[in-house]
């Protein structure tokens, strides 16, 4: 379980959370939501630890939280199956064992024959793929996924989404999950949190039809944007 | 200028600018006369002889030794205290004046004071090739560290990598043109650094040789024992 109360955050002299209280039970799934610069992606990193809130009280029980970014960061001096191998061995997975990990992934991502390439020779969408891939390898009981569908194609994007969403059941880790997107969440997360000015606004998905939710926050992310100075 | 227009150093180039060097040197050493400066052929002729020379390969042998160690002992202390000081801001303003200190003496300074702290010989040469060197090889390393790519270390940071394998798969790659451009200069520096540390007080060596050869006004063992 992760447990925010009147937690702040602040960046570079800006407010980014204030006196926001959250929490996430184990299992549960939640879509992060927001105009640019809000600072969706600062919550990812608080909840992995990355950074610290200057205020409230923070506590996380999940063991492994593991953040997929906006950008792959795959290590440019290493292979592609190195780069899903050398996080498996950090998680205490065992040489050979890491090996067959990463090539099973590599195959579910329809990756498998670009395993001996360097992350240079890969377009944006497959280093993401690779990415993706590494963050589920490890099998992270709290998954945060920052943006990572972004650089993708509509059909890529369903197919790793698919992917995400029969991971999770599979797991039964906790997500959370940053979108510019509402729709492409639907069916994958339980609520949807608005992050706005600091602060947080939780919308239930059980309230209302899915894609009736997912169009009104859209609708509702479009108004905060061109309100943006 | 794109990417595409980067281009490997030509060796054809690389081989007119040696030829060049020795035309200059021949020229110079017509105009200056064999007492001030051997020609390159003349130099060509002590170079081939000199292996032969009973004191040979102490001297050579002395002078390789003291690059090897003051070199490697010097590289070895710059890259421990910078890759330290790249992960520890306080150790890095710690070290920040006696860095400056360091490269801003003289050599030929440090050389008299070693001479007064250990005597003649090996140890005074290679205290002065790690003195020297180390500060070089340390700052390339704290910048090296310090340019590392922050995305990579918040991901090694998210999955949890252990000390070994940051050093193994981050820093080290990252490190690998700093450090091997400073690894470069450091042995280039340590070679002038050793000869000239045995010229003004060592009782071996290829600097000690010159010595020998600039008192006896021998140009062409001058010249051979340099090239």
């Amino acid at each position: 379980m992760l447990d925010w109360y009147s937690i702040d955050l602040e960046l570079g002299g800006r407010t980014v959370l204030r006196q926001v209280d959250f929490r996430l039970r184990s299992g549960e799934r939640v879509g992060i939501l927001g105009p640019s610069g809000a600072g969706k992606s600062s919550l990812l990193r608080l909840a992995a630890g990355i950074l610290k809130a200057q205020r409230g009280n923070q506590q996380s029980s999940f063991r492994h939280a593991v953040l997929a970014f906006q950008e792959p960061r795959l290590l440019p001096w290493c292979r592609v199956a190195e780069n899903l191998e050398i996080p498996l061995r950090a998680a205490g997975r065992d040489p050979a064992t890491a090996r067959c990990v990463a090539a099973e992934w590599l195959e579910r991502v329809g990756l498998s024959e670009y395993a001996r390439s360097w992350p240079n020779q890969l377009s944006g969408g497959m280093a993401q793929r690779v990415a993706l891939a590494r963050a589920l390898a490890v099998e992270p009981d709290l998954l945060l996924l920052d943006e990572p569908f972004s650089a993708l194609d509509p059909a890529l994007r369903k197919t790793l989404i698919d992917i995400c969403r029969d991971w999770l059941e599979q797991s039964a880790a906790a997500l959370l999950c940053v979108s510019h997107h509402p729709g492409e969440l639907v069916g994958l997360v339980e609520r949807f949190v608005l992050l706005n000015a600091g602060g947080l606004q939780t919308f239930d998905a059980a309230d209302r039809a899915p894609e009736v939710l997912a169009e009104a926050l859209h609708q509702t992310l479009m108004t905060l944007e061109t309100s943006l100075p | 200028m794109s990417m595409n227009d980067i281009r490997p150093t030509s060796w054809r180039w690389a081989l007119l600018g040696a030829v060049l060097i020795v035309l200059g040197w021949q020229l110079l050493a017509l105009n200056l006369g064999p007492l001030l400066m051997a020609t390159p052929l003349q130099t060509l002729k002590a170079m081939w002889q000199l292996p032969f020379e009973a004191d040979f390969r102490v001297h050579a042998g002395a002078s390789l030794l003291r690059i090897g160690l003051g070199v490697g002992l010097g590289c070895l202390l710059g890259f421990c205290l910078g890759l330290l000081a790249g992960l520890d801001a306080r150790l890095r303003g710690l070290l920040e004046s006696l860095r400056w200190l360091l490269m801003a003496t003289p050599p030929v300074v440090v050389v008299v004071l070693a001479m007064l702290w250990f005597g003649l010989g090996s140890a005074m040469v290679v205290f002065i090739s790690v003195l020297m060197l180390a500060p070089g090889m340390y700052v390339n390393t704290v910048k090296g560290m310090l340019m590392v790519d922050r995305g990579l270390l918040e991901m090694v940071r998210v999955y949890r990598f252990g000390p070994w394998q940051k050093l193994r798969y981050l820093y080290v790659p990252a490190l690998a043109a700093p450090l091997g451009a400073a690894l470069l200069i450091a042995t280039c520096s340590g070679v002038r650094l050793v000869v000239m540390a045995e010229v003004l007080g060592a009782e071996s060596g290829a600097g000690f040789a010159l010595a020998n050869a600039r008192s006896t006004f021998d140009s062409a063992g001058l010249y051979a024992w340099t090239c």
